[in-house]
């Protein structure tokens, strides 16, 4: 079966008020074209999931997009926190269910199994549990011990970029660190949404079956979008954009100037090739792929 | 000729966290996290050639040429012999019991009883004062059995404070048995900062001062210390980096700096 959209129709999978499960590390490989997207269609009240979240977060609480984080952190590492995030969430625009890693990666393993939870010893002793409704202590039924269940969580969709893809959803990914993004986001969720830096025709998959790491049967959505993750890193093809990291954490302090930012970069370019015009053009993009 | 006798600040604290590590032990890092990364690239180089470091928690046994400007992307973890999978393998070896026994934790609070806030400041965590960036995998280590070390460029008492906020890491909880009563072992060991070194006392687990860093008197660190230390009849003071630390480190391991950017070193 064909799965190859537009990024219009990709995100048209996305309805207000779901939760998506967002490929992100602080400074990495975050479907930034698929954010974008999302701040265009105007989608309201979405729940977000990441292990780490970076640029993506701020642009999603910016724009109203976002009413919820379900996380184990938020920042962008070198760059600093996410202001707009921040703001959001003590302004109680955003609210926050922190889970630490385990409990993360615990509470979309048993939505991936179809459990009704699985338990961590992570987290004991600390005030997350007793704050949040989807963990509780639980008696280990062989021994008596004390474990944190966490409850199932099911993402409505998880937003992926690839390295590359085929029309029928198989995706591969070049040999990098895989992050929970990869290993259990689309898995535990519902619909799986992936642009590639490029889609390939099925034999060239073939040569390295062992860098597939989705199956097309699992995948609902591909869009070839070239540098889809820029301004975050997608090793080894290109790095972080340093610059315009900075020229976020500068605007991000103000909030008219967030919005001509989100002006100038999401709403104003219509296509991926305007968007890349709007950060530089190739002179950038040849600076962050050297 | 460069005189690797006079040191910074970064560099004595690097020095002081690397004597930590054990050759044979492992120890990953996490983001924002320059000063532990240097630390374990100058154990390795020094007395611990075997230990084992997953940069970024993930990438095995790497070879990064000096610390990059990120402590969680590619660059650190080059060469590596292995990517660990995140959700499969890493968290399976942290969780085992039988690996990664060292960790090493900077937030933005840390309390006389070792526990650690990187979470909110303020006492409403649905509308906080200041959101900080999370636990990441801080509430993990602090309950896993984690020998815990914290580092602090900053040592102030907005930083070290008699209770935080909200507990990110569990560390001894409100002190004694406390921890031990929840079935937890391991715990907060160290704490190095930029004026001096701290651990736990052994039945009340109350901060204790081990040794103040040349040039700082123990008047100095609990005036920066927002509650009141354990203070033994004689304090000792903290070894300098040796002229050879300070080379490699200067030279060799972070030649860019990064380190002393995380401290505050002009």
């Amino acid at each position: 079966m064909n799965k190859v959209m537009t990024i219009e129709e990709a995100v048209g999978l996305v309805s207000d008020g779901e939760i998506v499960a967002l490929q992100n590390m602080a400074t990495q490989a975050a479907p930034m074209a698929l954010v974008r997207e999302l701040i265009r269609q105007e989608k309201r009240n979405l729940g977000l999931v990441c292990l780490v979240g970076g640029m993506a977060v701020d642009w999603l609480s910016a724009a109203g997009v976002i009413d919820r984080f379900i996380g184990a952190a938020v920042s962008m590492e070198q760059f600093g926190l996410c202001n707009q995030y921040r703001k959001a969430v003590e302004g109680g625009r955003v609210r926050v269910e922190e889970l630490s890693e385990t409990a993360l990666n615990a509470r979309l393993g048993a939505g991936a199994r179809n459990l009704p939870f699985l338990p961590t010893r992570g987290m004991l002793g600390s005030d997350l549990i007793d704050i949040n409704d989807n963990l509780t202590l639980l008696q280990d039924p062989f021994t008596g011990e004390t474990v944190v269940a966490c409850r199932a969580l099911v993402p409505d969709v998880a937003f992926i970029h690839a390295h590359r893809a085929d029309a029928r959803g198989n995706v591969q990914i070049e040999p990098t660190i895989k992050w929970p993004d990869l290993g259990i986001f689309p898995k535990a969720s519902k619909k799986v949404i992936v642009t590639a830096e490029e889609i390939v025709d099925t034999e060239v998959l073939r040569r390295n079956p062992d860098r597939t790491v989705l199956p097309g049967f699992a995948v609902d959505a591909v869009v070839e979008v070239p540098y889809g993750a820029h301004p975050t890193s997608f090793f080894p093809n290109y790095t972080y954009d340093t610059a315009f990291h900075l020229e976020w954490i500068k605007v991000a302090r103000d909030d008219e100037a967030t919005q001509a930012f989100l002006q100038k970069y999401v709403y104003e370019p219509a296509t991926q090739a305007d968007y890349l015009a709007a950060v530089g053009g190739a002179e950038r993009i040849l600076e962050l792929t050297r | 000729m460069a005189d690797y006798g006079e040191y910074t600040i970064d560099e004595l604290m690097c020095a002081t966290l690397a004597a930590q590590f054990k050759d044979g032990d492992e120890v990953c890092n996490g983001m924002a996290s320059f000063i532990p990364v240097a630390a374990i690239m100058l154990a390795l180089r020094t007395h611990a050639p075997e230990l084992v470091w997953l940069a970024g928690a993930a990438g095995v046994d790497p070879r990064p040429d000096r610390v990059p400007a990120s402590t969680l992307e590619s660059p650190l973890w080059r060469d590596s012999v292995m990517y660990l999978e995140q959700y499969g393998d890493f968290w399976n070896y942290a969780q085992s019991g039988r690996h990664l026994h060292t960790f090493c934790v900077g937030a933005a609070q840390l309390d006389q009883y070792g526990n650690a806030n990187n979470s909110v400041i303020g006492d409403d965590y649905h509308r906080p004062k200041v959101r900080l960036p999370g636990t990441a995998g801080l509430a993990d280590m602090g309950a896993l059995g984690k020998n815990l070390l914290y580092w602090n460029t900053n040592h102030n008492p907005r930083s070290l404070v008699e209770k935080v906020d909200f507990v990110s890491c569990p560390g001894y909880l409100g002190g004694g048995d406390e921890r031990d009563k929840l079935g937890l072992t391991g715990g907060p060991k160290l704490v190095v900062t930029n004026l001096a070194v701290l651990d736990f006392a052994p039945d009340s687990k109350r901060m204790r001062l081990r040794s103040v860093h040349p040039g700082v008197t123990v008047e100095q660190v609990q005036e920066a210390t927002g509650f009141e230390l354990l203070v033994p009849s004689s304090v000792e003071e903290t070894p300098k980096p040796t002229a050879e630390q300070v080379r490699l480190l200067r030279d060799v391991i972070d030649p860019d700096g990064m380190c002393k950017r995380e401290a505050g070193v002009k």
